[in-house]
């Protein structure tokens, strides 16, 4: 057992660091500092993306002969520890996380060489086209309907929670491709190419943090070519479950909680307790933040076991403990960030929020983002499978014995 | 970084577990704390056998040089197998405070504690608890050429049966704490033995100007803290693998007791509920491999310590209690092992400072 680092990893450590202080541009920073969703604010996103891309770095995860940067885990650590501690919006997941890897993993020859390279560069963005009005956590039960003709599909139906839809450029989507057997058989993994084909409409859907994030996708006789088929038709729910595994797997989450965990102690420290002294000091204060640090502590450790290979990511309930643990610590982060703000989280405060506003927040910045931290975070339980579900996984491994 | 045991700490595991899958079943352990003797002597000579005793000491002192990973790599199997022999008390506690006092009183007692001839206990808890060292009101004062103890310790492990025990006592003329070794017998000694609710043999003993046998260590603050964090990680792992124990069995009551015509854990309220037990595992699991790798390396920090003892309590009790209630009536029995692991969890829990005060440690110093 060993948990120390070489001096090699800390001189690459410094190059890291290095390089997170000098090359973001000032809109960047202020979109890290301003993130209040696993999704980055879209434009310094991209902007960031295409920076990270010029040096190699977009990728880490990804295979070296795909544009990956061959890091072991230890450096792959340290640069998302660099990452989080420069405070710099987190690249989106969809195309990174999702698409490109399942693309790897099972895409044509074709298929790599015309998406991988624009995914990797930060030239495309894929929106996720999964769940359905119909469809949320009975994935499985979607019927957004694609006819094969001739070599095209027609797609009729729509889809829904489709994040960032209205900035991307690509699509990848599940549709139903057949009827007659049970429902996780006759469905098929698209690419589309375009999200303007004829027929097809993004509607951005507000939050209920103000934000247009998530989308409704609808298609009325959108036809599309079957070129973009992942795997076979109608064995499209394999596909989509080996995508489900990057989904939920995901990059460490453990730093981003810590950071807010820092800024919510900070904050506590200005903030003056009703029973005297600061928030800080307060018994019942330190007991929570207490617990809710050291559950992250045991987030951190278990990322830290599953990125160095040990057994406990062989299970297969590894994912789901992980989304699951992952998305309620941040609720409860979040949760304490905007007990601490108090009334200083009550303004509605979207202008001062946008990326480029120039408006003074009202209050400190920690008020500016806690409450918005807060309502997003909410979705954090119900998206990629809901935790209802997770847990249902979870209980099924142990069933079997794991 | 790496967190896998070594081949030497796998064999080591291995041969442990043969000794109590043949020597340790669950009626056998029930039979031996059911009966007057404070823990099984054949079982304390097969520890010595396998080198368990003499595992944490330096080889210099005679010992085999065994790191905290060593201890971790079966520890494991003292929970899952309910082990009332007092091992952390005796071996890294008061064996801790022998290794770090090094006079030639406690080179000679480190022998006979690694041969498996002699048993020591720790007397460190006082009042309700001693969640801290500073907590430590036990008195030491000189008088002539030795020193004079006054005070009482409660859940001395092993207190009545040991042959010897080490005494954490503050000094009153300085105010730092001491170890001091006393012998079984010594005058001034009343000892109250009893079982803990986990099949311990234990006593409150109550120290009435009892002239200390040796002075071991005089300032001793430092060395406490080592010694705890050390036993802290070991009795984790223990914890950790009385954890385990109940994930299985419950999962497996989950599936095969019927109600309604179909097995338990295809009601979702169970089935989460043994999904919550499965995270609180894991994230034991995790916390518990990872401060053992740091305190491996020497890089754990009073902090680190504090968030395993804090998680382990915490996410223990809440599987123990998920358990019993997972069981329904028959969780509540003593003929069922389900309670003996929660009971062993709760020992765990309150000694060396409870989960709500770790935590709130955790809360100050992040």
């Amino acid at each position: 057992m060993n948990v120390e680092f070489s001096p090699e990893l800390e001189a690459f450590r410094a190059e890291v660091a290095e390089f997170f202080a000098n090359a973001p541009t000032p809109a960047i920073r202020e979109a890290g500092r301003k993130t209040t969703s696993v999704f980055a604010p879209f434009d310094q996103c991209m902007e960031w993306h295409q920076i990270l891309a010029q040096k190699g770095w977009s990728a880490p995860h990804w295979p070296v002969e795909y544009g990956g940067t061959g890091w072991s885990v230890e450096q792959r650590f340290i640069f998302a520890e660099e990452y989080r501690k420069a405070d710099l919006p987190p690249l989106l997941p969809q195309s990174l996380g999702m698409v490109g890897p399942l693309l790897i993993d099972i895409g044509t020859e074709e298929q790599k060489a015309k998406y991988l390279p624009p995914i990797l560069e930060g030239l495309d963005f894929w929106a996720q086209g999964y769940s359905e009005p119909g469809s949320g956590s009975d994935l499985a039960s979607l019927q957004c309907r694609a006819e094969p003709d001739g070599d095209d599909y027609i797609i009729n139906g729509s889809k829904i929670w489709t994040t960032y839809a209205h900035h991307a450029n690509r699509m990848f989507m599940l549709v139903r491709t057949d009827n007659s057997g049970k429902k996780q058989q006759g469905i098929t993994f698209l690419l589309l190419d375009r999200v303007d084909y004829p027929g097809m409409e993004i509607r951005p859907i507000v939050g209920l943090d103000g934000v247009p994030e998530q989308c409704e996708v609808f298609f009325d006789n959108c036809r599309v070519p079957q070129s973009g088929r992942v795997g076979e038709e109608n064995d499209g729910w394999s596909v989509a479950k080996h995508l489900l595994k990057h989904e939920r797997g995901g990059a460490a989450a453990s730093p981003t909680l810590v950071h807010y965990l820092d800024r919510a102690k900070e904050a506590a420290s200005k903030t003056p307790s009703p029973f005297g002294g600061t928030l800080s000091d307060d018994p019942v204060f330190q007991s929570k933040f207490g617990e809710l640090h050291a559950d992250v502590a045991s987030l951190g450790h278990m990322e830290k076991l599953a990125i160095s290979g040990h057994e406990i990511a062989n299970d297969p309930a590894f994912p789901s403990l992980n989304k699951t643990i992952n998305s309620e610590l941040l609720q409860r982060a979040s949760t304490l960030m905007s007990k601490i703000s108090g009334v200083g989280g009550l303004a509605r405060q979207l202008e001062a929020l946008r990326v480029g506003s120039n408006v003074e927040p009202q209050g400190s910045e920690f008020d500016l983002i806690s409450m918005p931290l807060y309502l997003n975070s909410r979705a954090a339980s119900i998206y990629a499978g809901s935790n209802e579900v997770q847990r249902d996984l979870i209980s099924r491994s142990l069933a079997a014995g794991a | 970084m790496d967190f896998s045991y070594s081949q030497e700490q796998d064999m080591l595991r291995t041969s442990v577990a043969k000794l109590l899958e043949r020597s340790y079943d669950f009626d056998t352990r029930q039979a031996l704390v059911a009966s007057d003797a404070p823990w099984s002597s054949e079982v304390w000579t097969q520890f010595a056998e396998l080198g368990l005793t003499m595992l944490p000491f330096g080889e210099e002192q005679g010992g085999l040089g065994g790191s905290i990973a060593d201890c971790v790599a079966f520890a494991p199997l003292f929970g899952e197998h309910l082990v009332v022999e007092p091992y952390a008390a005796s071996t890294l506690l008061a064996g801790g405070a022998l290794a770090a006092s090094g006079t030639s009183v406690a080179l000679e007692w480190i022998e006979k504690l690694a041969s498996g001839e002699a048993t020591l206990a720790f007397a460190y808890e006082e009042g309700s608890g001693t969640a801290t060292p500073e907590q430590t009101t036990m008195t030491a004062e000189s008088v002539g050429d030795g020193v004079t103890l006054n005070g009482e310790k409660r859940l001395v492990i092993a207190g009545d049966a040991a042959d010897a025990m080490v005494v954490v006592a503050r000094r009153s003329d300085t105010g730092k704490l001491g170890f001091y070794l006393v012998e079984a017998g010594t005058n001034g000694i009343t000892t109250r033995p009893y079982k803990t609710i986990d099949g311990r043999a234990a006593a409150t003993v109550v120290f009435n100007q009892v002239s200390a046998t040796a002075v071991l260590l005089e300032d001793a603050d430092d060395a406490l803290e080592a010694m705890l964090a050390k036993a802290i990680i070991v009795q984790s792992a223990e914890c950790l693998g009385a954890m385990k124990a109940l994930l299985t069995i419950t999962g497996e009551y989950a599936m095969t007791r019927k109600q309604f015509g179909q097995p338990i854990g295809m009601f979702q309220v169970v089935a989460h509920r043994l999904a919550d037990m499965k995270i609180a595992y894991t994230k034991a699991l995790s916390t518990l491999t990872y401060t053992t790798a740091l305190a491996n390396s020497g890089s754990e920090t009073a902090r680190d310590i504090a968030v395993l003892k804090g998680q382990m309590g915490k996410l223990g009790r809440e599987i123990g209690e998920a358990a019993i209630q997972t069981h329904g009536g028959v969780g509540m029995t003593d003929e069922l092992s389900v309670s003996h692991f929660h009971k062993r969890i709760l020992a765990f829990d309150a000694s060396l400072g409870d989960h709500a005060y770790h935590l709130r440690r955790v809360g100050q110093l992040a």
